[in-house]
């Protein structure tokens, strides 16, 4: 119950340790689904909108696309594991009672869920990153090897607001809202296929509320080498910071209440 | 004697339902003290209150001399747990299951190198240390659960229904790990609807029903205080005047069951006709005793 202050420690990893495990077993086939998916989107939308598309913010449609798709799967990727898997290890195996009778405090169990989760939105992204190399669709690899750390920070936000859905989620049914009403706007509003700005001013404007806007407005630069003003770029950055940090800490509060009370 | 857990008028509420309504004990160091009750009695949540798993509405609890509160994480270095449920990493082998427990006790790799084929060995696991957990029987999967709760050597184990399910071979091989474990000094805390269970293994019982306690005391002593030495259970129709107005009786259904200190007296007294069975009394019939009524007018 005690440590309210998240800290990175043993037992953090002691966490994030247990999920690798268990990952490791599947390593080879969530290597295969993630190289293959955006395999099959570059393949499709080369194919269907490239075509069509002859250049967008002055770029190709493949130097467009890849960075969003590089944003997508590290969203996907931590939105799946901190809501689907992290439910499952809660309600279905009872890894986190198990965990909880132990030394591990509920934060530091819940960081290393959040920690794992990263990995994996960062593992997505890495998949997406070679793909997107090989293809040729990469402009600046330097620039992206600077994307990863933010999308990095961008796994871990996203991981965040997964942990605070699941710890308000009641049944499985929940998660359904969750991908309808959070991980799909994210997907076709903020930018992944196309500019924002191509939608009206209000549908703008909620599209930024979402930690994904940010995030491609700073991967996509940087991927591309496209300019990117470093204070508007930390402005992005400080915003994802800030919904992780609160994402935190009201998954925290409705744990805590859930799993003590 | 020293008190490991010192329990003060626990309650515990879950909006309307009243789960524990203020239960106090103490659990001397080195013994073994059995939470006796049936389904829903209470036993679970009074357990995760003392493992600091579930906040109190109202009472105090000391473990190791001082207040939950105060101990930080330190004291969950000294206790382990076997859970009701079988909480077992289900994808990661036997041994890999006890290596990620001992790291949330933050337990040095060496350590549990050296430790995890000992405690194996402890509960006769020792050939299945690379099988997946899928792949356990059930009686295996809770032996690897009473291995996993002595990773960090606990001085105080806390077993939920450890033997819930499981046949009859199985339970005495756990039953027979209990009494090494509290020949080697340890403190245990057993929770149990089983009757043969609590008085093989418990120095002292805690009978608890409807989140009360109603008794407490050695399986001896509560046989002695709520039944006569002897029990017949007669089986139904008995005919009236048959027996004497004095002694105890509980009804169970298809039988009565009366209690009597002279069991010659009462035999003589039924007529030829009639069905019975004459045994000594236990722990069982305590608990029909102090337990039975609420059971007949639900």
């Amino acid at each position: 119950m005690a440590g309210q202050t998240p800290k990175l420690n043993r037992y953090v990893f002691a966490v994030w340790r247990r999920n690798l495990l268990v990952w490791r077993r599947i390593m080879w086939a969530s290597l295969t689904t993630n190289v293959a998916d955006p395999l099959l989107f570059l393949f499709a939308f080369g194919y269907g909108l490239g075509a069509v598309i002859d250049q967008i913010a002055g770029l190709s449609y493949l130097a467009f696309v890849v960075p969003g798709m590089m944003a997508y799967a590290t969203m996907f990727a931590a939105s799946f594991e901190t809501t689907i898997s992290t439910y499952a290890r809660i309600s279905m195996q009872g890894t986190w009672n198990a965990i909880l009778a132990t030394p591990v405090t509920l934060t530091e169990l819940i960081l290393g869920e959040a920690l794992w989760a990263t990995t994996k939105g960062v593992f997505a992204t890495l998949c997406v990153l070679g793909v997107g190399f090989v293809w040729g669709g990469i402009l600046s690899p330097q620039g992206a090897l600077i994307a990863i750390p933010v999308l990095a920070l961008g796994a871990f936000c996203f991981a965040c607001c997964g942990l605070a859905a699941t710890a308000h989620a009641g049944s499985w049914d929940f998660f359904a809202y969750f991908f309808t009403f959070w991980v799909t706007p994210m997907f076709v509003f903020c930018g992944v296929f196309f500019e924002v700005t191509r939608f009206p001013w209000f549908v703008q404007l909620a599209a930024w509320l979402l930690p994904m806007t940010h995030l491609i407005a700073v991967v996509r630069p940087l991927v591309t080498a496209t300019a990117l003003d470093p204070v508007v770029a930390l402005g992005h950055v400080a915003y994802l910071a800030a919904l992780a940090v609160i994402a935190f800490w009201l998954a925290r509060r409705r744990f805590a209440r859930r799993v003590f009370d | 004697m020293t008190s490991i857990v010192e329990a003060e008028a626990l309650e515990k509420r879950y909006g309307d339902v009243h789960a524990v309504r203020g239960v106090s004990f103490d659990i001397a160091a080195g013994t073994c003290i059995g939470l006796l009750g049936p389904n829903g009695a209470g036993k679970t949540t009074t357990m995760r209150m003392l493992m600091g798993l579930t906040r109190p509405s109202a009472g105090r609890v000391r473990v190791f001399g001082k207040p939950i509160a105060e101990l930080g994480r330190s004291f969950r270095m000294r206790i382990g747990l076997v859970p009701q449920d079988d909480n077992l990493d289900p994808d990661l082998t036997v041994r890999q299951n006890l290596d990620v427990y001992g790291r949330y006790f933050g337990i040095a790799t060496a350590t549990l190198t050296a430790r995890v084929p000992l405690l194996l060995e402890f509960m006769q696991l020792g050939e299945r240390g690379d099988a997946k957990v899928m792949q356990l029987s059930g009686g295996m999967k809770r032996r690897l659960v009473i291995a996993r709760s002595l990773i960090a050597d606990p001085e105080l184990i806390v077993l939920d229904e450890p033997t819930t399910g499981l046949d009859p071979q199985a339970r005495v091989l756990i039953w027979r790990r209990v009494l090494d474990l509290k020949r080697q000094g340890k403190t245990l805390l057993l929770t149990t609807h089983y009757m043969d269970e609590a008085q093989r293994l418990c120095d002292r019982i805690i009978v608890i029903d409807a989140g009360r306690i109603l008794d407490v005391g050695t399986p001896q002593e509560l046989i002695a205080r709520h039944v006569a030495g002897h029990v017949f259970e007669i089986a139904k129709p008995v005919p009236d005047g048959v027996l004497p107005d004095a002694l105890e009786r509980e009804d169970i259904g298809d039988a009565i069951l009366v209690y009597t200190a002279e069991p010659s007296a009462l035999r003589d007294r039924l007529p030829a006709e009639i069905d019975y069975i004459h045994r000594a009394a236990n722990l069982e019939d305590v608990f029909l005793r102090l337990t039975g009524r609420r059971l007949r007018n639900e």
